[in-house]
């Protein structure tokens, strides 16, 4: 507690912003690198998922009870105690049905299957909709921040929020949990919460900021005040969010634990950012604008306001 | 007195509104019966389709409606509860059926166009039964056969094919027929179809032909007759019943029918149709044709297990995540910790109660905006507490304190909340399906996280502190030491006040 009271949270920004780019740059190495591991949701094919297994088989023998050379090709991963998900290329491609490869799955496991298959065509419109969400969500964001704030605001948020998307894309490269459409879901879910985190610390910037009148020191200093004035908040909140989503990971059936991993990293990164990147962001930007705008003038603005 | 007041009605309508929500969960039916599960919960089919014309018209609004009317009659005639239709955006339509888990065999039913042609056969080719893995090198070789008869013409006429089982079993006979581009009758010379069975009991599918059909497929018998005799084969010519692109029967007509029977059948094995076929054949041709072919672009079984397995975990998370978090707010805050559970607690039931109400189907993506909103929910009590306890070291009295962190948290937490419901709009906008169940319990959370946790946490603490209750900094987790810390920063604060 005392040791936040002391952070230089604007000035230090070289210190928040190489630690940020360390993880950006191991983020997008491994998305580069084709980390990316896409779900059936983009790409199109079936995903059996088999529950209440008797007998423990291997996930060789998973893959040998699959029609044809169809195991080589197909991902097979053990969920859960007594669960195997199989995901198999787009079926009909193949020449098989859905009705044949879970027979065959049915018999071999003795348990009962549940099927999701996609074609191709709706993995590309599903794809192409996750990154019109999201490209939405960003434009609407600046619009609503350059309301309700002002630009040099937005400007920052965006930056923390581009960040934060990076970093949990990058985790999952990393980890090669699939990519589907509820990581979509995560990530808008996680640009709104970040969103929310950068808002509480700009309100209270807003609350504190005089007036009129620009002085870099001042307003650096302000920013730093109002950060060490809510930065408790945006710890407590972080925890009260991530206390759910840590149990939705740990109780939560596949679905819900892919949620709530990109969620964990998500709100990770989203606390992180809200108070070391969007603050030290909007104070350069500003600094930045007001040297561009001609010291004349920032000295004019100085004077008239002490 | 004013504000005892307005807190009491506030408190009274809480009051009020948990009524209705225990109402509507425990009286109205059986408990276990007042949420609405999704398929990805409870088990059964789903199944996305794409309309689309093989033309490359655009599929318009009028016709998807259309086609929703058949598909629900489609799925009312296999006798399930309470299938759900929707038309999604401009020509998708998605079909939950629950308690179903024969996907391929309900999405055959619901997707087939079901386009019944009547056409008069201008050529035929083959009619040897060959094995099963030869029918496409068949058909083929038959399709460049048909290519060179004096009757096809790009354009005019196209090639159809019909696949029967062998009499003796020795495989499937592949027939190809030329037939004009257009047939003479549509399905709409239907008049209903039923499953019967001929005299030597196999089955078979007979259709009634409305008065006008009958006379057009009199008509069209004729035809068929008088060109046979032109072409020197009378007798031999023959007519084509066509479901779609295959040839259902392709019978040789002699001489002109009138009255108004056509029947479907399978002279070639002992039982007539299969069975499952003969019900499917009766349920598209009664139901009539789609006004636009469908493409499957998604289908999901979900078997019963893994749906009650998916609740359950789903249950247990969202239960522990809200317990923990109840202990949390507790450990910090102490007293105004015990308040905001109380209204968490007060927002969980009438969450629950909407979720009833409206009525929202519970799907798995809508437990994870359940547990999300309770987080959120959580947190504009921690934007308002933090601010109370700022306002407290400051050295401003406990009550004096409340009322500053209400006022000045609210603005946050009303613009952090915008900024979270513009992107669940975004998401319920954008997204299909199941996105859509967790955008719509986002929405439904924040919205009714702002009642419970700025409106009735203030009446709550308004109400007790009117009683004469004394809240102490250190009943709202203010150490001693944070206070005395506190009183510089005043001055800070103060300094920062006169410069404005």
């Amino acid at each position: 507690m005392v040791a936040l009271k002391n952070i230089d949270f604007v000035g230090r920004w070289r210190i928040w912003f190489a630690v940020s780019g360390v993880f950006l740059l191991i983020c997008v190495g491994a998305i580069a690198l084709g980390g990316f591991n896409p779900g059936i949701d983009f790409t199109g094919g079936s995903a059996f998922t088999a529950s209440g297994v008797q007998g423990s088989p291997s996930t060789a023998e998973v893959r040998d009870a699959l029609p044809g050379d169809l195991g080589d090709r197909s991902i097979v991963q053990s969920v859960g105690e007594d669960g195997y998900e199989v995901r198999t290329p787009v079926l009909s491609e193949e020449g098989y049905t859905d009705a044949e490869v879970r027979q065959a799955l049915e018999e071999e496991l003795g348990a009962e299957v549940s099927v999701t298959s996609i074609s191709p065509t709706f993995g590309g419109q599903i794809r192409t909709q996750a990154l019109q969400a999201v490209a939405a969500a960003l434009a609407i964001i600046v619009l609503f921040i350059s309301v309700r704030f002002e630009f040099s605001f937005a400007m920052a948020a965006m930056v923390a929020l581009i960040h934060d998307i990076f970093i949990t894309m990058g985790f999952y490269a990393l980890v090669g949990r699939e990519v589907n459409l509820v990581t979509v879901v995560a990530v808008l879910t996680v640009l709104g919460y970040s969103l929310y985190d950068t808002i509480i610390i700009f309100d209270r910037i807003r609350e504190n900021a005089p007036e009129a009148g620009y002085n870099r020191q001042r307003y650096e200093e302000l920013a730093n005040n109002s950060i060490r004035q809510v930065v408790m908040r945006s710890i407590y909140t972080s925890v009260c969010t991530l206390i759910p989503v840590v149990a939705l990971l740990i109780f939560g059936e596949s679905t819900l634990s892919d949620f709530a991993f990109a969620l964990l990293v998500g709100i990770g990164a989203g606390t992180y950012s809200s108070i070391f990147i969007a603050a030290p962001v909007l104070c350069l930007y500003k600094a930045w604008r007001a040297g561009r705008v001609g010291s004349g003038k920032g000295r004019a603005a100085q004077s008239a306001s002490s | 007195m004013t504000n005892r007041r307005n807190n009491l009605i506030i408190l009274g309508l809480v009051v009020v509104l948990i009524g209705v929500a225990a109402y509507l969960i425990f009286v109205r039916q059986p408990v276990a019966e007042a949420t609405r599960l999704g398929l990805d919960l409870e088990g059964g089919v789903s199944a996305n389709l794409q309309g689309y014309k093989t033309n490359g018209e655009e599929v318009t609004r009028d016709e998807m409606d259309v086609a929703a009317g058949v598909i629900r009659q489609r799925v009312d005639s296999l006798g399930v509860t309470e299938p759900e239709i929707q038309i999604q955006g401009d020509d998708q339509v998605v079909v939950n059926i629950p308690g179903i888990t024969d996907a391929d065999r309900a999405v055959e039913v619901i997707g087939r166009t079901a386009q019944l042609g009547f056409y008069e056969v201008l050529a035929t080719a083959g009619g040897q039964p060959v094995p099963e893995d030869e029918i496409e090198d068949t058909k083929e070789s038959l399709q460049d056969e048909l290519e060179g008869d004096p009757t096809f013409e790009e354009g005019e006429t196209r090639i159809l094919f019909e696949e029967s089982p062998a009499p003796d079993g020795s495989g499937t006979i592949v027939q190809g027929y030329v037939v004009p581009d257009e047939p003479e009758l549509t399905g709409e010379a239907l008049d209903s179809a039923v499953q019967s069975q001929d005299q030597a009991g196999r089955r078979e599918v007979q259709m009634e032909l409305t008065s006008e059909g009958g006379e057009g497929f009199g008509d069209l018998s004729q035809q068929i007759v008088d060109n046979a005799l032109a072409n020197g084969t009378p007798g031999g010519g023959r007519l084509a019943v066509v479901l779609d692109e295959d040839v259902v029967s392709a019978p040789v007509v002699d001489e002109p029918i009138y009255g108004g029977q056509v029947v479907i059948q399978n002279q070639g094995s002992p039982g007539g149709l299969p069975q499952e076929e003969a019900e499917e054949l009766e349920v598209v041709l009664q139901t009539g044709a789609l006004p636009v072919n469908m493409e499957i672009l998604s289908v999901s079984s979900i078997g019963p297990t893994l749906g009650a397995d998916s609740l359950r975990s789903g249950l247990l998370a969202a239960l522990v995540g809200f317990g923990l978090v109840l202990v949390f707010l507790v450990i910090i805050y102490r007293v105004l910790g015990l308040i905001a559970d109380l209204a968490l607690i007060i927002y969980a039931f009438l969450l629950w109660g909407l979720i009833v109400a409206i009525p929202i189907t519970m799907t798995l993506p809508g437990i994870a905006g359940i547990v999300l909103s309770i987080g959120v929910a959580a947190d504009a009590n921690v934007v308002i507490f933090e601010r109370i306890k700022e306002e407290v070291r400051r050295g401003k009295t406990p009550r004096t304190a409340v009322g500053i962190g209400y006022q000045k948290g609210f603005t946050a937490i009303v613009d952090g909340n915008l900024a979270t419901l513009i992107t669940a709009f975004i998401l319920f906008a954008l997204a299909s399906g199941s996105v859509r169940g967790f955008a719509v319990l986002l929405v439904v959370g924040v919205i009714l996280s702002m009642f419970t946790a700025v409106v009735v946490t203030r009446a709550l603490l308004g109400l007790i502190s009117g009683r004469g209750f004394h809240l102490s900094a250190p009943m709202m987790g203010v150490s001693k030491k944070s206070l005395e810390e506190g009183r510089p920063a005043r001055a800070g604060k103060a300094g920062t006040e006169a410069r404005r």
